[in-house]
């Protein structure tokens, strides 16, 4: 009677945590991705020249933001 | 003449409030039995089913593992409290009552100390016991990182030459783990592509500690040992120096003395020898923890630094 009761408390338990969401919803996996973005303004390829917030070609600002450094991205990485 | 024979004579046999505390003690310590008859049962089969989902939780952060675990962690402290509040109840309030009411000088009043003093050693064992059981349901926790470890290092063995650029088709060779998205600069275009880590290796940097860890267990285990001896020595010492009060015998003092003194030597060595042991210990887990995220190092020495001159 008693091994039933404990038994059935962690049923109980375990249907309240696998039935229950997750704050901040179901997780995604995703796997590895390699992607580029295309200048708006004059189309031509993201290249790196002299740095990554303007374009090479057209000098469209593609980041607003100054740079500091990071783990991969340093400040060297803005462009003039 | 003033009562004072009459007195004499109520003293000598036990009070009538004596069988009271009697039946209170005796009914608490059936009240434990049964309180850690229900806590083993309970964490017997807790157990079992804990490790069993903490293996079937597909969860990336083992979330269902852990509402179980706080589920069964929160029984715990429940038949803990009942055993707390039962013995403020029915043993400190009773104790408090008698122990106002008996004056200090009375023969009997030791009878209430004894009483208090009784239930509370049973109360501490209850407590110990509290403790082992948590401590085993804590270990359901453990899981081998290696596991996790290598299958990162399996996805990446398989990704790293698989990518090509985006605007001229040429291969891109990913040259480390990565743990948040990167730009990775084509070699024969210079076009800027931006690589996004696949979920598990992104995983890295939450298990690399805890995998570290892991692998220098065997130096923190030598560390705890080392600091721990202080006190069992301390307290070696001083029972040898509680047993020299009734000893005359000179041979067998001077013996106890240089026991002493020999334990004395060994304290002190472990006092100045655990924090060597503990920066040895942790100068070896941030090591391996640098090997794993490498990208890190100069964070986490910064957090070393800080935990060395603590």
């Amino acid at each position: 009677m008693e091994e039933k009761k404990v038994n059935s408390f962690l049923d109980k338990l375990k249907q309240r945590a696998q039935n229950q969401t997750n704050y901040g919803g179901e997780f995604e996996t995703n796997e590895a991705q390699l992607n580029t973005r295309d200048c708006p303004n004059c189309g031509a390829g993201r290249a790196k020249k002299d740095g990554i917030t303007n374009c090479a070609y057209c000098g469209f600002e593609f980041l607003t933001v100054k740079l500091t450094d990071g783990v991969y991205i340093k400040k060297e990485d803005n462009s003039i | 003449m003033f009562g004072l024979f009459k007195k004499q004579k109520e003293e000598e046999t036990n009070p009538e409030w004596y069988t009271e505390l009697q039946e209170s003690q005796e009914r608490w310590f059936t009240f434990l039995e049964k309180l850690e008859a229900k806590m083993e049962e309970f964490a017997n089969a807790a157990i079992p089913e804990l490790k069993e989902i903490l293996q079937t939780d597909d969860d990336l952060y083992k979330r269902t593992f852990h509402k179980v675990y706080s589920g069964v962690n929160g029984q715990l402290s429940n038949i803990r409290e009942k055993a707390r509040d039962t013995y403020e109840e029915k043993i400190l309030n009773v104790y408090y009552d008698y122990n106002s009411q008996i004056s200090v000088l009375s023969k009997h009043h030791n009878v209430v100390s004894d009483f208090r003093n009784r239930c509370s050693d049973r109360h501490n064992d209850f407590e110990d016991k509290y403790d082992y059981w948590r401590n085993q349901i804590e270990t359901t926790k453990q899981r081998d990182l290696e596991i996790e470890y290598q299958k990162i290092l399996d996805e990446y063995e398989t990704i790293k030459d698989k990518f090509h650029c985006t605007q001229c088709g040429a291969g891109i060779l990913i040259e480390k783990i990565f743990l948040i998205e990167t730009y990775i600069t084509c070699q024969y275009c210079q076009t800027q592509n931006t690589f996004a880590p696949s979920t598990l290796s992104r995983n890295l940097q939450n298990i690399a500690r805890d995998l570290a860890e892991q692998r220098t267990a065997h130096l923190y285990q030598e560390f705890e040992t080392e600091s721990g001896k202080e006190h069992a020595l301390y307290l070696q010492r001083h029972e040898l120096s509680l047993s020299k009060i009734h000893q005359s015998d000179k041979k067998v003092l001077s013996e106890i003395q240089s026991k002493m003194d020999d334990l004395d030597e060994q304290r002190k060595f472990a006092v100045k020898n655990a924090p060597k042991l503990r920066q040895i210990y942790l100068r070896a887990m941030y090591d391996e923890w640098n090997k794993i995220t490498p990208d890190l190092k100069e964070h986490n020495e910064k957090m070393y630094q800080n935990q060395i001159t603590q």
